[in-house]
């Protein structure tokens, strides 16, 4: 199940697992059950973005259009027709799916920075575009007011509870998900014409793979999940808006989660938001605002200083570490 | 050890408690905590910064006296409502704080002020406008400031009014904002008003936040011509536009009318030379001219000492409302005799406030409807003239030796 | 529309066009020659502008004078970032396999560093330099033409021709070109590569440090100002043909103008969404920009 992972990573990962599902036994705080439903939740956002940015090699930064897209369709079904939000956000990520095959289709052909630079553009152009539309053809977007979704109580239908707890569960659940799916993927013939697309586009394709095909087919499923997650953040915030749901600071965060804790791997994102995020909380509760952007300078030194010493991300030392410890204790 | 720890503890606290019981009523009266949510970094970090010294000057003058204490936490929301509700949760959660004040960007108070409504803890709003904050039949949630639509109808009301007191009508109005929440409401109210009052508008226009050049947007001023121009924007926006109106000698013969924002902040006059603001008219929910206004009491006069020696620049909007809102808030904890949050709630809605310091912002009075706004909360709107700020509107704050410039002479008159 | 309101749209577009361009040049340089695409251009712009206000401020400065002071610390700067920080990727390259996007994250962690650094320091307030000189004009018939933009436009093809005049004539010139040719064939024939990375750096960023004092007279400054232009400057070098010095300044002229003429017809908001269209089109339909070689 864990591909080429040794006996003590298993038990560590198994481990780590358990201690995640019983959390909200032994921390009661629902302060600290929000702060780690958002680790998990970011956790999930970056390994939806290794999907297809990781195995593939491209950077995007501008996935957070596919979480803000979604997040809409799931409230907009919600309180326009009366939908429940867990088929809303079935809804809202397949579209978010449809709209990264369009968006694919025109920028897979540019790599490196200038599929970069175009993410963004698009990324860009939609936030804008919500912002400044109050009414789409008779839908209410409310421009960059952004939506609410409306307080209905206890209700598994509305997806609303009172308590932190199912949310936190939903969220572990969608990283299970995610992670199940990433494995999958290593396995499936996917996982392999991607590698292959990564390591040598003219090679693949001399091969029969068909690039754009297996390119779009990842990136729609990364968009699909992206959009889960976002529509999840809609309904844990209960509002949604283009600035922080579209804008490019969730994109960043995403990407910058994912190539530190190590892209192209399964646990790699995982880890890269449950070392980032504490980093963060800690940063600003600790000093309230007297340091100014100390958070973000650490982001940046330690993105920095993993993109030059330790490029595959921080779980290859990590491993090398266990694989040293895990050596020992055989001899 | 975790048992032990906890049971030590509960020990020490017993005995404490056994000691101090006679002196009860006294300890009562001890420290209350205050949470003030606030964008202390990112693009509204200034602002949070002028509040949190404001609230912290009335703090210190209230502890000073020596009765009950204030203990403020602050919090940084970053300008996100995600970061806001967490930090809603932690304030309410782990510092356990017996009120919350925030958090000036609407998008941040509108969701986390909810998560205070679940907990039942009271929530005094400072800076946000968004109608719908007051308009959600919350019990825990109070506004002491503007909502959106009534800064929008005094814009126009001071227009009306100069109108009426010259005999001058401007017959064209233009809007000009910031593409973003605050400055599409806020045009798309002026604009429903100044229809219903007979104003053409001759211009509707938004732009991006950050925004590098207005030319092609001064062009467009400059063809449709509008008599008087509403402008939205914050602070480095504003300064950019300021600057290039006054290079390219536009006329704006009944003229420019800022919704605050970037015309509130001290760095604004320190950016653009005196002609680049010369007769604008400056809306604010606070009277800027309030030092000259006399008979203020001596927290106001100490207060405004102490921002200035702290910030370099006597009170401004932003530092007069974190000052007010402190007040405010002991006034109702006062009442309330404890830290108690549902005591603390009821005292709130029950606040009428006819005097004191509490009032520097220049309303008349602080009550709250049934929604938690205050009724009476009105903004001010002054005018540039000679580099003073002057009050124009309402009557009743502008002082007898201000004459309000209506209408203001162009480029080549001055 | 009559003519002079076209007469004045075409003064905006190329006034503000010739900036994007000059401010771009440096973005263009370094990718011709390393093939880097710098995501902190924008925010070395704005500590070259921050360091200009910060001389005005503190010495009393004319931005104008602290351009002899921005200039050679903006080189400084960059030289120290190439051979202090990025050469490491270079180093590594040789050996292990060429990550295209290495640069890019590398350089956006510089780009968060910076500018949280920046706000740490002179935190968020929006700073200004008020000087006369931004408010005069000089008119060519009946159009005003704004003096400190004037300068800056003018600078622009200053410092492109000599720049391409430059990496024609002089011996570092030449060195430069053939490094951008090909690594490997100037390794061999005696060039220290490195030096010259950390001098087209320390050259990139330094035209940065020139823009950023001819800037500050007219634009206020904050911490998060970068980014708006480093986009801007995206587009720029992307329009013109990466790597090309006068397609850069042509590429500027184009969007500025472009800018100008669509914020007429419609809004700003829209203005802003067309010209990321035009990016990605351009990108999509003629990847070289329109001056790039084919």
């Amino acid at each position: 199940m864990f591909g080429t992972a040794t006996p003590l990573e298993r038990g560590l990962i198994i481990i780590g697992f358990l201690c995640l599902l019983v959390l909200p036994f032994v921390i009661t705080n629902p302060y600290h059950i929000h702060t780690a439903t958002m680790i998990v939740y970011f956790a999930f956002m970056a390994a939806s973005w290794n999907f297809v940015c990781g195995y593939l090699g491209q950077l995007s930064l501008g996935h957070s259009v596919f979480s803000g897209v979604a997040g809409y369709v799931t409230v907009l079904m919600f309180t326009q027709l009366g939908i429940s939000p867990w088929i809303g956000m079935l809804f809202g990520g397949l579209l978010a799916a449809v709209l990264s095959v369009a968006i694919g289709s025109l920028t897979f052909r540019l790599k490196g920075p200038y599929f970069t630079l175009t993410t963004i553009a698009f990324a860009e152009i939609m936030r804008i575009w919500f912002e400044n539309t109050d009414n789409f053809i008779g839908i209410p977007l409310k421009g960059s007011e952004g939506l609410v979704v409306p307080l209905v109580g206890d209700s598994w239908w509305a997806f609303q509870f009172n308590d932190k707890t199912p949310y936190y569960y939903i969220a572990l659940g969608l990283l299970l998900m995610i992670v199940l799916a990433t494995i999958m993927l290593e396995k499936s013939k996917l996982g392999y014409y991607l590698k292959a697309i990564r390591g040598d586009q003219d090679g693949a394709e001399a091969l029969g793979i068909n690039p754009t095909k297996y390119s779009l087919i990842a990136l729609s499923i990364s968009a699909f999940f992206t959009g889960i997650g976002g529509a999840f953040f809609a309904q844990f915030f209960r509002y949604i808006n283009p600035e922080r749901n579209m804008g490019i600071d969730m994109s960043i965060d995403m990407a910058i989660m994912a190539i530190i804790g190590g892209q192209g791997t399964v646990l790699g994102p995982i880890l890269g938001a449950f070392i980032l995020h504490p980093i963060a909380e800690i940063t600003r509760t600790t000093l309230g605002g007297s340091f100014l952007g100390l958070h973000l300078v650490i982001y940046g030194t330690v993105l920095a200083l993993t993109v030059l010493y330790f490029p595959q991300g921080i779980i290859v030392p990590l491993r090398r570490i266990l694989a040293r410890i895990s050596g020992r204790a055989k001899k | 050890m975790k048992t032990r720890r906890s049971f030590l503890k509960a020990t020490v606290a017993t005995t404490m408690l056994l000691l101090c019981a006679p002196t009860m009523a006294l300890a009562d009266d001890g420290t209350v905590k205050i949470g003030l949510l606030l964008p202390l970094s990112g693009g509204s970090a200034a602002i949070g910064n002028q509040t949190k010294v404001g609230a912290q000057i009335a703090a210190a003058q209230i502890n000073a006296l020596g009765g009950r204490q204030l203990e403020l936490v602050f919090s940084d929301s970053q300008s996100k409502p995600d970061i806001g509700v967490s930090e809603t949760e932690r304030l309410i959660q782990r510092e356990e704080v017996s009120m919350i004040i925030g958090a000036y960007n609407s998008a941040v108070t509108f969701p986390s002020s909810e998560v205070a409504e679940r907990y039942g803890v009271p929530w005094l709003v400072t800076g946000s406008v968004k109608n719908e904050i007051t308009e959600r039949n919350f019990s825990n949630v109070f506004r002491p400031n503007n909502k959106a639509s009534y800064d929008a109808r005094e814009q126009v009301d001071a227009i009306d009014l100069l109108s009426k007191q010259t005999g001058n009508r401007p017959t064209t109005i233009g809007l000009f904002y910031r593409g973003d929440d605050w400055g599409r409401s806020h045009a798309a109210a002026v604009k429903e008003i100044a229809l219903e009052r007979g104003y053409k508008i001759g211009l509707d226009e938004a732009y991006v936040p950050g925004q590098v050049d207005f030319s092609a947007q001064l062009l467009k001023i400059r063809s449709t011509k509008p008599d008087a121009l509403i402008f939205v924007a914050g602070t480095a926006d504003h300064i950019l536009f300021n600057k290039q109106l006054l290079g390219n000698r536009i006329d704006l013969p009944f003229g420019l009318h800022s919704v605050g924002g970037g015309a509130e902040d001290p760095s604004f006059y320190e950016a653009v030379p005196q002609r680049g603001y010369e007769y604008m008219f400056t809306q604010e929910d606070w009277q800027i001219d309030r030092m000259q206004s006399g008979g203020l009491g001596k927290e106001i006069t100490a207060g405004n000492v102490a921002f200035e020696e702290k910030m370099g620049y006597p009170f401004n909007s932003y530092g007069a409302q974190g000052f007010s809102n402190i007040y405010i808030a002991f006034d109702a904890i006062t009442r309330a005799g404890s830290g108690d949050r549902s005591a603390i709630r009821d005292a709130l809605a029950a606040t009428n406030i006819t005097e004191g310091p509490a009032l520097i912002t220049g309303y008349q009075s602080v009550t709250f409807d049934k929604n938690g706004q205050n009724v009476n909360a009105h903004g001010v709107i002054s005018q540039n003239i000679k580099g003073e700020r002057l009050t124009v509107w309402p009557q009743e704050n502008r002082l007898d030796s201000t004459t309000p410039v209506w209408p203001i002479p162009s480029w080549s008159d001055r | 529309m009559d003519l002079l309101l076209a007469a004045h749209i075409v003064k905006n577009g190329l006034l503000i066009g010739g900036i994007y361009g000059g401010v771009a040049l440096g973005l263009s340089l370094i990718f011709g020659v390393m093939r880097i695409i710098n995501f902190a251009h924008g925010s070395l712009l704005m500590v070259a502008m921050y360091l200009a206000w910060f001389l005005w401020k503190t010495l009393g400065l004319h931005p104008y004078v602290a351009a002899f002071i921005t200039v050679p610390a903006l080189f400084g700067l960059g030289y120290l970032i190439q051979s202090q920080i990025i050469s490491h990727l270079f180093t590594r390259e040789k050996a292990l396999v060429v990550e295209p996007l290495s640069a890019l994250l590398l350089t956006a962690g510089i780009f968060l560093v910076l500018d949280n650094l920046v706000l740490m320091i002179f935190g968020p307030d929006v700073r200004a330099v008020s000087v006369d000189i931004a408010y005069a004009n000089f008119f060519i018939g009946e159009i005003p033409v704004n003096i400190p933009r004037f300068i800056a436009f003018v600078a622009s093809i200053v410092v492109a021709s000599g720049l391409s005049y430059w990496l024609k004539h002089s011996n570092m010139g030449r060195a430069i070109r053939a490094t951008a040719q090909n690594r490997d064939a100037a390794t061999m024939s005696g060039i220290n590569v490195p030096f010259i990375y950390n001098v087209t750096f320390g050259l990139g960023v330094a035209i940065l440090g020139l823009f950023g004092a001819l800037l500050v007279p007219f634009f206020s400054i904050t911490p998060t100002l970068g980014l708006s232009f480093g986009i801007k400057s995206f587009i720029v070098v992307v329009l013109g043909g990466i790597g090309s010095i006068w397609g850069c300044v042509v590429g500027g002229i184009v969007l500025g103008l472009f800018e100008a003429v669509a914020s007429q017809f419609v809004t700003a908001t829209s203005a802003a969404i067309f010209s990321f269209g035009l990016f990605i089109v351009i990108l999509l339909v003629r990847p070289k920009g329109l001056m790039g070689k084919a």
